[in-house]
């Protein structure tokens, strides 16, 4: 059965069936925006009314009671689509001055775009709960596109070796359709009219229990436990995201140092979260940082919440632009939090290398806190220090104590330049200077400046032998029972007990010592030290390293009587 | 996808042949039009039927757009003239402009048929030679 409306059609009254009477009007509608453009155009399109009605007439006259939806279609056949009146219009095909190839090209695009208005025609993209492997986003596409749901899946598995493209593409995708559940939206999926028909079938359809070949149904199976993986996989991630978020904010807000600046000596007193504030030379920086870190918190919480309320039935669920709209922010968010992260260390390790210049500088050369302390201990000035990864070190000391400090400069390339003084009040006599040093190489000195200067090169033996080992060795009594004391240039050494369990350190680790004999002092005060700068020893530095410690200034004798007078 | 990239190549092949053949009646369907109109005056439903008969027309919708354009350069003029079945019909008729124009056509037709010919029946070896 089907409705029967008159039309009046150039002043003649037609019957035709109400849907014929639809695909005409749109179909004359078409001609008119068609036409409409060009000059005379509603004229063209009433002298076709005009041949419809005389068509029509024809129809009549061969018998037909009332034009139906077939005859319609014939005319249009006959008479032509848009599209192709369009092209034929010599006219039209005057103004278009460009060349047959963009024609084609641009008619082809043009034939996709209308295939895809015509199979997409009054649709809504939805998941498909109807035909779905795991979530049925891509029988979603297929019902909306009017194909074959198999070439969007072979697609998919296609981009899934793409560097996992269309992993993640499905992820974003079912996270931003929404399923079609009612029967309204399942018929706007596949573009059918909202007619009582059209939604008792669906209805009914929707009763039947669906029944998949097994092999489907477990290779749906297979392909929802591996979804569920990579989904678990992409949640762990973003929980650590999330937890590691939580920590830097605690980090900058209790100034608790992060972890990759972690360092024992921290922070000196700098206060993180006071630095971000005071930060006006990156007003724009801390503006990101600060939006951006609330906009990524703020929306996974949100989108948790409306889920929850969804789920309870309070609210209706978001639409898809609104969760575009959500995602993209959390992703700008993300994209601008990152570098103002990188940006804001970046400040603050500035800021802690000032602070560190700032409190490790022992007359003017920046080092850590032990060289530091070592030096000032031991009341020596800095005269030279170039090219020293240290100016002292410990671990080495010839008794095996590891706690002893000594002086010590290293360079990979023998270009260390370290010059230590300290001056020693005496009384004018003759003394003699004792060490104990070695070297890697030659051009290591140690000196005494008392009115002249005196230099005696380090003997060479490296981090072995050297000879004090022998001295000790001599000294050393067969068995040990408690402190042994062995005396080496009138000073006391006490024997450790790593000294007799490591045969290394027995066997010498590289020291001599190091004497220089007739310093006559005249004055009251005697310099010594040690240097390795070519300047001073005009000898060039051939060491990778040299190590010095034990220092000792003894008096010999008195002045000479000849220069007493 | 795949569907729309092989129907669009199927497509560009067909239409390399069909774009080739609609300039060809472009070119002669204003030419057809004025000849029919030349003896008498017809209405558009007429110019259809002969049209049709000498298959020249591949959809009728395509002379509407034409006549309109040739009654705007001035070629055609028309009256109206009742029917005695349906409504009033538009006939139309060369104007002398129009008539000059066909002659103007005439010729030119005369001399693209020479050269056709020409073309078409000319042997082989007279091309070698």
């Amino acid at each position: 059965m089907k409705k029967n409306i008159t039309i009046n059609l150039c002043g003649r009254l037609f019957q035709i069936d109400e849907d014929a009477c639809e695909m005409l009007q749109h179909y004359i509608e078409s001609l008119r925006s068609s036409f409409g453009r060009q000059e005379g155009g509603d004229e063209i399109v009433d002298d076709i009314e005009a041949r419809i009605a005389e068509l029509f007439d024809e129809l009549r006259q061969q018998g037909a009671e009332a034009i139906n939806i077939d005859h319609v279609k014939d005319i249009i056949t006959r008479i032509g689509e848009p599209e192709q009146l369009a092209g034929e219009d010599s006219n039209a095909a005057n103004e278009n001055k460009s060349g047959h190839r963009y024609d084609s090209a641009r008619s082809a695009a043009q034939g996709i775009m209308d295939d895809m208005r015509a199979r997409t025609a009054g649709k809504k993209l939805f998941r498909n709960p109807k035909d779905k492997m795991v979530a049925g986003v891509l029988s979603g596409f297929a019902a909306y596109t009017n194909t074959d749901p198999v070439i969007w899946r072979v697609l998919m598995v296609l981009l899934f070796f793409f560097y996992g493209v269309g992993l993640v593409a499905y992820i974003v995708l079912a996270l931003i359709l929404p399923e079609a559940k009612t029967p309204e939206q399942l018929l706007q999926m596949e573009g059918k009219d909202l007619t009582p028909q059209n939604l008792a079938d669906v209805v009914v359809s929707d009763g039947e229990p669906k029944s998949y070949s097994l092999a489907r149904r477990l290779f749906s199976l297979v392909l929802k436990v591996i979804m569920a993986f990579f989904v678990g996989i992409i949640a762990l991630c973003g929980l650590a995201l999330l937890i590691s978020l939580v920590l830097a904010i605690l980090a900058i807000v209790c100034a608790f140092p992060l972890p990759a600046a972690a360092d024992v000596s921290l922070p000196f007193g700098i206060d993180r979260l006071q630095l971000l504030l005071n930060f006006s030379d990156h007003p724009w920086v801390v503006a990101t940082f600060i939006g951006g870190l609330l906009l990524m918190l703020f929306i996974p919480l949100y989108a948790i919440g409306h889920m929850l309320l969804t789920r309870a039935g309070k609210t209706a669920p978001m639409g898809i632009g609104q969760r575009i709209l959500w995602m993209v922010l959390w992703v700008v968010a993300l994209c601008c939090l990152i570098p103002s992260i990188f940006k804001l260390n970046e400040r603050y390790e500035e800021e802690y290398n000032a602070n560190y210049k700032r409190t490790h500088t022992y007359q003017g050369v920046v080092m850590n806190n032990r060289d530091k302390d070592f030096l000032r201990q031991g009341g020596w000035t800095l005269l030279k220090a170039e090219n020293c990864g240290h100016y002292s070190e410990s671990g080495e000391y010839y008794n095996g104590d590891f706690n002893e400090r000594y002086l010590d400069a290293y360079n990979e390339n023998c270009s260390e330049i370290y010059q230590v003084e300290r001056k020693e009040p005496v009384e004018p006599g003759v003394y003699r200077l004792d060490c104990i040093a070695r070297a890697e190489g030659p051009g290591t000195f140690i000196y005494a400046i008392a009115g002249e200067t005196h230099l005696k090169q380090i003997p060479v033996y490296g981090d072995k032998g050297g000879e004090l080992a022998t001295i000790i060795q001599q000294q050393l009594p067969d068995s040990l029972t408690g402190d042994t004391f062995i005396k080496i240039n009138e000073r006391t050494i006490r024997v450790t007990d790593e000294m007799m369990e490591s045969q290394r350190v027995r066997d010498g680790l590289g020291w001599s010592p190091v004497s220089i004999e007739n310093i006559v002092v005249k004055g009251d005060s005697v310099a010594y030290g040690v240097s390795t700068d070519a300047q001073f020893t005009s000898q060039p530095c051939r060491a990778k390293w040299f190590s010095a410690t034990d220092f000792k200034l003894t008096r010999t004798g008195d002045l000479p009587k000849t220069n007493n007078k | 996808l795949h569907t729309f990239v092989r129907r669009t190549n199927k497509q560009d092949k067909n239409m390399n042949i069909e774009n080739a053949k609609s300039q060809m009646r472009k070119g002669m369907l204003e030419y057809c039009v004025l000849l029919l109109l030349k003896h008498r005056p017809s209405y558009a439903s007429d110019i259809i039927q002969q049209l049709k008969s000498a298959e020249l027309l591949v959809v009728e919708g395509t002379l509407y757009p034409l006549l309109t354009r040739l009654k705007k350069d001035g070629l055609l003029t028309y009256r109206w003239e009742e029917s005695t079945q349906g409504p009033p019909r538009k006939y139309y008729a060369l104007s002398n402009e129009g008539e000059q124009f066909l002659a103007g056509l005439e010729s030119a037709w005369e001399e693209l048929s020479n050269t056709i010919n020409y073309l078409k029946n000319i042997h082989p070896t007279l091309i070698e030679q």
